[in-house]
């Protein structure tokens, strides 16, 4: 059974439709891309998916239940973790602190007003652990909004792992790097999601390509081709469309 | 907390030290007063500083934590309920509690201006009910009680204010304590994360409508044991005392004290409650002193008072906290006259025909050379203060600018 399942989502704002009739089955494990050219509605699927936005008809399911129109913390908290395109964290709390507030959830304190975080030794080691992983242990302390812009998206990509959740959705997670910062950027992707499954949406090809399992490539709303990333370069509606004519950003 | 232990000593050591350096009869009142003011300013800062709520009602809870005490108080005077009036700030947090949770429960579905529109809203039903809910709230004359009746405290009846002012510290040590321990629980951070960036919090999965419930909850028990405390201290309580002036005024100590810092609200409520038991014996004009006050914390201090104490943590990490001590000095003079100058042309402008006592002068209105002298000496200082700033400003700079070894020679 596949983890994720779209089942004919569409996506209206009034009359403009931006997501037509989207059909995808997302493997545990697989590595997705999503790709087209800018407003495709790539981030909209994002969205979607997460609960930012709900569906206009269709329906979608996370480990065999049904999931659309939840709002997002249901959604997160049954395995589901986003990033965003734009930095989103908490600018006026530590680097430490963004990640612990990630982990609380997933570890078990929801409300909790009768816990202090600060002796809870193993959320904090836990904490620790993931600065070490995004590389970001000598800045613990700083607030974020003071980190220099690799490192927030750094910050980023670790609130979303945080949780530990089975579904990781990263939205251009290296846009806006330079090459060497995106290359660092890749492998700790590949590492922070080892053994997880991940959608991505990315414009750098050289990225989606080396990451990538499967690719779908969304035009204008719909999805023309889900396959493997050989099959993606040889197919004809894909070059027509995207590939051939649009230049990729990257 | 381990690392607080000494701030947390010397706090209570403070507590209980206060009332014999200051123990005349004005000391202590001034003291009871604060005791109040900070528990409430401190609720406040819970919804404003910590869980990005803006609140124009929030004397609400502060109010009927009040008005049920009284209450409280005239129930044990009537021997109908037999307890210590110790407790009373316990009735007054209940009664906070409830009230936040029902109004909680919608107001906190909405964030921004959409909560600060209901609370501003729910504050003037209050206020519209108490007078048509007499027996309550006792109409514009208000509810009185009497504090000295009920079981004596370990032969303690608090016919003294000093012994009010005992009850109101423990009450206060406690409440602030708690306030402490609050934010730093998985609930308490988390309202810092909804007030950062609520969308985010919702996709670590919080729902950031009961987080923020939580925080007004909390806030709403706090602001009705400042109530309650209300309630012992003045025996008294009217409807001025959950209207928005109350409300504003909780707002404006939070503010100027700093939103920012768990201690910026003490500061607020010390500093308000100062200005309001001192300067009103000594001008009419306070309110308008206290106006600008806010205005230049405003502009000048977004971080409030203790924001400013804040600023000063880089240069003390430097070491060189010592070279701005001079400067500060400097230009402290020229600010102080014209500060005396600001203050003499105001109070001289609303005399009438009386004469101005003004450092042994006696000004009046009509005088052109009383007029004269303030003018002038209000010029002096603020060139002074713009001749002496680059000199501060260079101070600045060289406090904060950090230095690879400390054998630097500070010029």
């Amino acid at each position: 059974m596949s983890l994720l399942t779209l089942d004919a989502v569409c996506k209206s704002f009034g009359s403009t439709c931006i997501i037509n009739d989207v059909s995808l089955d997302i493997e545990a494990g697989e590595k997705h891309a999503i790709i087209g050219p800018n407003g495709a509605g790539k981030s909209t699927l994002f969205h979607l998916i997460s609960g930012r936005y709900n569906v206009s008809s269709g329906a979608i399911g996370f480990q065999g239940k049904s999931i659309h129109n939840l709002p997002p913390y249901e959604i997160a908290r049954r395995g589901i973790a986003r990033s965003f395109q734009v930095t989103n964290i908490f600018p006026r709390m530590s680097v430490f602190e963004n990640i612990r507030c990630a982990l609380l959830w997933s570890e078990g304190y929801r409300y909790s007003f009768w816990q202090l975080v600060g002796r809870q030794k193993k959320l904090n080691e836990k904490a620790f652990d993931i600065l070490e992983q995004i590389g970001l242990s000598e800045k613990a302390q700083l607030p974020s909004g003071e980190l220099a812009y690799a490192q927030q998206r750094a910050l980023e990509l670790g609130v979303a792992v945080a949780s530990g959740a089975e579904l990781i959705m990263l939205d251009e997670p290296v846009a806006g790097m330079s090459n060497s910062e995106a290359e660092n950027a890749v492998a700790l992707i590949r590492r922070i999601t080892e053994g997880k499954t991940l959608i991505m949406v990315e414009h750098d090809m050289n990225i989606v390509f080396d990451i990538a399992d499967r690719i779908s490539v969304l035009v204008y709303g719909e999805i023309i081709a889900t396959d493997t990333p050989e099959n993606i370069r040889g197919n004809k509606r894909v070059q027509e469309a995207y590939l051939g004519e649009v230049p990729c950003d990257a | 907390m381990k690392k607080q232990l000494p701030a947390w000593l010397g706090f209570a050591l403070a507590l209980i030290l206060l009332p014999q350096i200051f123990d005349s009869v004005l000391g202590i009142s001034i003291l009871n007063q604060m005791t109040i003011w900070i528990i409430f300013a401190l609720s406040y800062n819970m919804l404003l500083g910590q869980g990005g709520m803006l609140s124009f009602g929030h004397a609400v809870y502060f109010g009927l934590g009040g008005f049920m005490s009284v209450h409280a108080l005239n129930l044990i005077a009537d021997e109908i309920i037999v307890f210590s009036i110790t407790l009373i700030p316990l009735v007054g947090g209940a009664v906070g509690f409830l009230a936040a949770l029902l109004i909680g429960s919608f107001s906190t579905r909405k964030s921004g201006t959409v909560f600060a529109m209901i609370s501003l809203g729910i504050g003037e039903l209050i206020v519209a009910s108490s007078l048509i809910f007499a027996d309550f709230f006792g109409g514009e004359a208000g509810v009185t009680g009497d504090r000295t009746y009920g079981p004596p405290f370990f032969g303690i009846e608090f016919l003294q204010d000093a012994e009010v002012y005992y009850l109101g510290a423990f009450w206060l040590f406690v409440a602030t304590l708690f306030m402490c321990l609050f934010t730093q629980t998985p609930a308490g951070r988390m309202a810092n994360a909804v007030r950062d960036n609520p969308e985010r919090a919702e996709f670590i999965g919080y729902s950031t409508r009961r987080v923020r419930f939580i925080s007004f909850c909390a806030a709403g028990l706090f602001a009705g044991v400042a109530g309650g405390l209300f309630a012992i201290n003045y025996e008294f309580i009217t409807e001025e005392n959950l209207n928005a002036l109350t409300s504003g005024r909780v707002l404006l100590m939070a503010y100027i004290g700093g939103l920012g810092f768990f201690i910026g609200p003490i500061i607020g409520a010390v500093i308000l409650t100062l200005m309001n038991s001192l300067l009103s014996n000594y001008s009419e004009m306070w309110m308008l002193y206290l106006g600008i006050m806010f205005l230049l914390t405003v502009l000048f201090l977004p971080r409030g008072f203790a924001g400013f104490i804040m600023m000063h943590q880089t240069a003390w990490q430097n070491r060189r906290l010592g070279i701005l001590i001079l400067p500060y000095l400097i230009t402290a003079i020229p600010a102080s006259l014209f500060l005396a100058g600001f203050v003499g042309l105001i109070e001289l402008s609303h005399i009438g025909d009386d004469t101005l006592p003004y450092f042994g002068l006696s000004l009046g209105a009509e005088s052109m050379l009383s007029w004269g002298i303030l003018l002038t000496l209000t010029g002096i200082g603020a060139l002074g203060v713009k001749l002496s700033r680059p000199r501060l400003d260079a101070a600045w700079m060289l406090a904060n600018t950090v230095t690879s070894d400390d054998g630097g020679d500070a010029q």
